[in-house]
């Protein structure tokens, strides 16, 4: 019984920490503009629209990600080998995935807008001056978040995997899940702002993102302030439910039926999540209604 | 991330002579694997793995950079990499599951559960911002009706756009899609685990519990280096972007299968020559 | 809409490449075997420098083949290149001094498997998918075991799965009179510190992994040039030498670690000046806190 209850508390912080990581990992994503919507602020210089905007082409979130944390549980794990204090590992580990991100985001950035000159786009350097730092912190919150919860599951819910590959692992899935959640709000609302509210945009206007903000020239920054009021906190709940559930869901369950407990506990939680979302789709369906025909549009 | 010049040139349809040689491949290295000493019994379940992890991210909704726009339904997500998180995520309760019963049907069960409730999660909140944040209602670009509920998409679809959104089939599909890939990399796993569980405390002359993280972890790496190559070839299959079950894309199915089986098959056989007893 | 996008031909062919990029990855593997012939880990660094010229090779083959439109983009290409090259590499570590070039041969045969599935049976129809797969796997393999072998100073298998060696007691027979106890003390491998038990290789994959499609994804567009790309390619393997450098310290003593840290940081240092000097020749203009400047009337 205690053995259940110290799981359950580990299970609740390890969930903490998903949700912040899942927070800090789609706000650094879209400050720095990496993933999908990066490719129209990719486009924008060759349809003719100069933009002052990060354009960190490092790859998708999942594979860096990925990489980062698990730079970080690796180095952690490497340290913890020669006797440091788990807490300080864990720490010097983020910084080291820290700086290996902060550098692979200025020769993305770099490299990209060098291979645009044709199309007449500067590299600005204060842009990298100004958001290098930021990015970075974000990212930290982010990795150091998923590997104190992949140290967390192996050393105290005793998971067979070792620290480096949990690391691997949990920080794919962070990308994906803040990659899923938070993409469409960056890319449609913050990029295509200009554009009407409520509808897709239209593959004709591909490229025309904003580049002149509420006052001067728009600048990533903003775009952390932006993604805190949704898609960061939307992406933390996404990736912080998802640990949660799944460490839940075994801690509880595993001794019931000989382990057929957490399997049909998994499934009820799959068919509760397809009600929400059914119900989700058709809120939207009955509340916004289908296009009509101009009749007066005003 | 999709700023590549030129069209796929691959024709559609089974290539007859390709699916021939990769099937004697195929042949071969079971045939091989049984010629060195080993039961071929791991080998086939790594090609069942294999060839589920590929029929898996088929059903996967990915939409790639349009859908971050709201131009296109799906997940604003690469296909491999998405798939290969939830299937990760899946191989995360999987292997905690053989830990903790040690029964082969509750861990793939569990891997395969896990897979499909991280899709579940991630599809939830991907419908919540597009209906909440964006006001954007689901809708497809492929098909006129829902095949499950019935619902109709053109009077929904946003002008000059191809969709937008998880319409409910794209999001049966993606559950879906999580779950037969957290089954197949499971699958993977705990085959390759039982063989070095029984073959390295042999040639390492070392116990069975001395032995067990280095098999679990040889048994983990391996299992993503399988996810990812199969993964990424299903990706190469689908060009991309698919919306779902419903797509006309997913026809391409079977050459997926074959191919994934045949890859899993030969680099099964690769991996099972670590307990081979070379002398060395 | 996609960014539309040539490949540039470039002062360095393909086949020199190649055979540079074998041939210092191979002899840099080697070279760690003076750590067995001295019997100091100093020599451990020599596998980092073999992976970094892998790199450099790889990421050209990357352009080469990325520049068909796969229509999955440059990031999967680095995937199926390490997902190959990790099997691989673990295999043919089992070879003993002969275990770079059965690595090399695995890995030409596993990237020709999937080159052919991809081509034949996924009907991509590429023409030269088989052997840019081919030299992919390769160049996944190597830098794998570059990289493991300047972890922990070795390329072979029981290397890289032994981390250290625990005493084990047991009584050896009855107790003699007057409470003597003999025991029977066993020297016994443990196996959950070691590169491979701990999974600290799953680190190398995936930096690696990162590492060989950085170079070509982050200098996509028009005007990408050989040597720009190049660069970054050194540059990149510089710093995932010093991130391995860091986690060798669980494997060798602080001399060699050190060594291998400063070398990789040295390196870094200058190929980053480097890049940023090429950037700066290549860029259209290199402002500092100045507005947009706007081309055309796109308002």
């Amino acid at each position: 019984m205690e053995e259940i209850v110290l799981g359950i508390g580990i299970t609740a912080l390890a969930g903490a920490f998903a949700t912040v990581a899942g927070a800090a990992e789609d706000t650094e994503s879209d400050i720095g503009s990496q993933g999908d919507p990066n490719s129209q602020v990719q486009l924008a210089p060759q349809m003719g629209y100069i933009h002052r905007i990060f354009n960190k082409a490092i790859s998708g979130e999942p594979p860096a990600y990925g990489a980062w944390c698990a730079i970080g549980a690796g180095v952690a794990w490497a340290l913890m080998q020669i006797n440091y204090n788990p807490a300080l590992a864990i720490i010097l580990g983020s910084v080291i995935a820290v700086f290996v991100q902060g550098i692979y985001c200025t020769s993305g950035y770099l490299g990209r807008i060098a291979s645009l000159a044709k199309f007449q786009q500067p590299v600005y350097i204060d842009i990298i001056k100004s958001l290098l730092s930021v990015t970075m912190a974000h990212a930290f919150v982010a990795i150091f978040c998923t590997v104190a919860m992949c140290y967390l599951m192996a050393s105290a819910l005793h998971h067979p995997f070792a620290l480096p590959l949990l690391g691997l692992v949990w920080g794919i899935a962070l990308g994906a899940a803040g990659s899923a959640t938070g993409n469409p709000f960056y890319g449609k609302e913050r990029q295509y702002q200009n554009q009407k509210y409520g509808a897709g945009v239209p593959i004709s206007a591909s490229g025309n993102i904003v580049r002149y903000a509420e006052a001067g020239q728009r600048s990533s920054l903003d775009n952390g302030w932006f993604t805190t009021k949704f898609a960061g906190p939307a992406s933390g709940i996404c990736f912080g439910l998802i640990v949660f559930l799944e460490l839940w869901r075994t801690v509880l369950f595993e001794k019931m039926m000989g382990g057929w407990g957490a399997i049909i506990m998994g499934v009820v939680l799959i068919l509760v999540f397809t009600f929400i979302d059914r119900w989700v789709e058709v809120w939207g369906r009955k509340t916004y209604g289908p296009y009509t025909t101009e009749e007066a549009s005003s | 991330m999709s700023a590549l010049g030129g069209k796929a040139a691959g024709g559609e349809g089974i290539n007859p002579t390709g699916s021939v040689v990769g099937i004697v491949i195929l042949l071969v290295s079971i045939a091989a694997t049984y010629a060195l000493g080993f039961s071929i019994v791991p080998l086939i379940g790594i090609i069942i793995g294999g060839a589920l992890i590929g029929f898996g991210v088929h059903f996967v909704p990915v939409g790639g950079a349009p859908a971050a726009m709201g131009q296109a339904p799906g997940i604003a997500t690469g296909v491999a990499m998405l798939a290969a998180g939830a299937g990760l995520a899946g191989l995360f309760g999987g292997a905690w599951a053989y830990e903790a019963t040690g029964d082969f049907a509750v861990a793939v069960a569990g891997g395969a559960v896990g897979g499909g409730l991280m899709m579940a999660i991630t599809c939830l909140m991907v419908n919540a911002t597009y209906v909440f944040a964006m006001g954007i209602p689901a809708a497809s670009g492929k098909i006129a009706k829902d095949p499950i509920t019935g619902d109709t998409f053109p009077e929904y679809k946003s002008q000059g756009t191809e969709g937008h959104g998880l319409p409910f089939i794209s999001f049966f599909g993606g559950v879906v899609g999580g779950f037969i890939a957290g089954l197949g990399g499971t699958l993977i796993y705990i085959e390759l685990l039982d063989v070095y569980h029984t073959g390295l405390p042999a040639i390492m002359q070392a116990n069975p519990e001395a032995i067990e993280p280095l098999a679990v972890s040889l048994a983990g790496i391996f299992a993503i280096g399988f996810f990812l190559v199969n993964a990424v070839l299903a990706a190469y299959n689908i060009t991309g972007t698919i919306e779902g079950p419903h797509d006309p894309k997913f026809k391409r199915v079977p050459r997926a299968i074959i191919g994934c089986a045949v890859a899993s098959a030969f680099c099964g056989l690769i991996s099972m020559l670590i307990v081979l007893n070379t002398g060395m | 809409m996609t960014a539309k996008m040539e490949a540039s031909a470039g002062a360095i062919s393909e086949n020199t490449l190649m055979i540079y990029g074998i041939v210092v990855a191979l002899v840099g593997t080697y070279l760690t075997y003076l750590n067995v012939v001295t019997g100091m880990a100093v020599f451990s660094f020599f596998g980092g420098i073999g992976a970094i010229a892998a790199i450099w090779w790889g990421s050209d083959t990357i352009k080469h083949l990325c520049s068909y439109g796969l229509g999955t983009g440059v990031p999967s290409a680095g995937m199926v290149a390490f997902g190959a090259g990790a099997i691989a590499m673990i295999a043919g570590t089992k070879f003993g001094i002969a275990s770079p070039i059965v690595t090399l041969i695995l890995a030409a045969i596993i990237g020709a498997v999937i080159g052919y599935i991809a081509n034949n049976v996924i009907n991509m129809n590429i023409p030269v998918m088989i052997f840019s797969l081919m030299k992919l796997s390769i160049v996944g393999a190597l830098t794998m075991l570059g990289f493991a072998a300047m972890c922990t100073g070795t390329f072979m298998f029981n290397g890289l799965v032994i981390g250290g060696m625990t005493l084990s007691m047991e009584p050896a027979g009855e107790a003699a009179a007057g409470g003597a106890q003999t025991f029977m003390v066993t020297v016994l491998p443990e196996f959950a510190g070691s590169l491979i038990g701990g999974s600290a290789l799953a680190v190398i994959f995936f930096l690696g992994a990162m590492a060989l499609q950085h170079p070509f994804n982050a200098c996509l567009g028009p005007n990408e040039s050989q040597d720009r790309t190049l660069m970054l390619a050194i540059e990149v393997g510089f710093l995932s030498m010093f991130v391995v450098a860091v986690i060798s310290y669980a494997f060798l003593d602080m001399m060699a670690a050190t060594v291998g840290l400063i070398i990789s940081l040295i390196g870094w240092i200058y190929t980053y000046k480097q890049y940023i000097a090429l950037s700066k020749r290549d860029a259209y203009a290199w402002l500092d806190a100045k507005p947009i400047i706007e081309v055309g009337g796109h308002e």
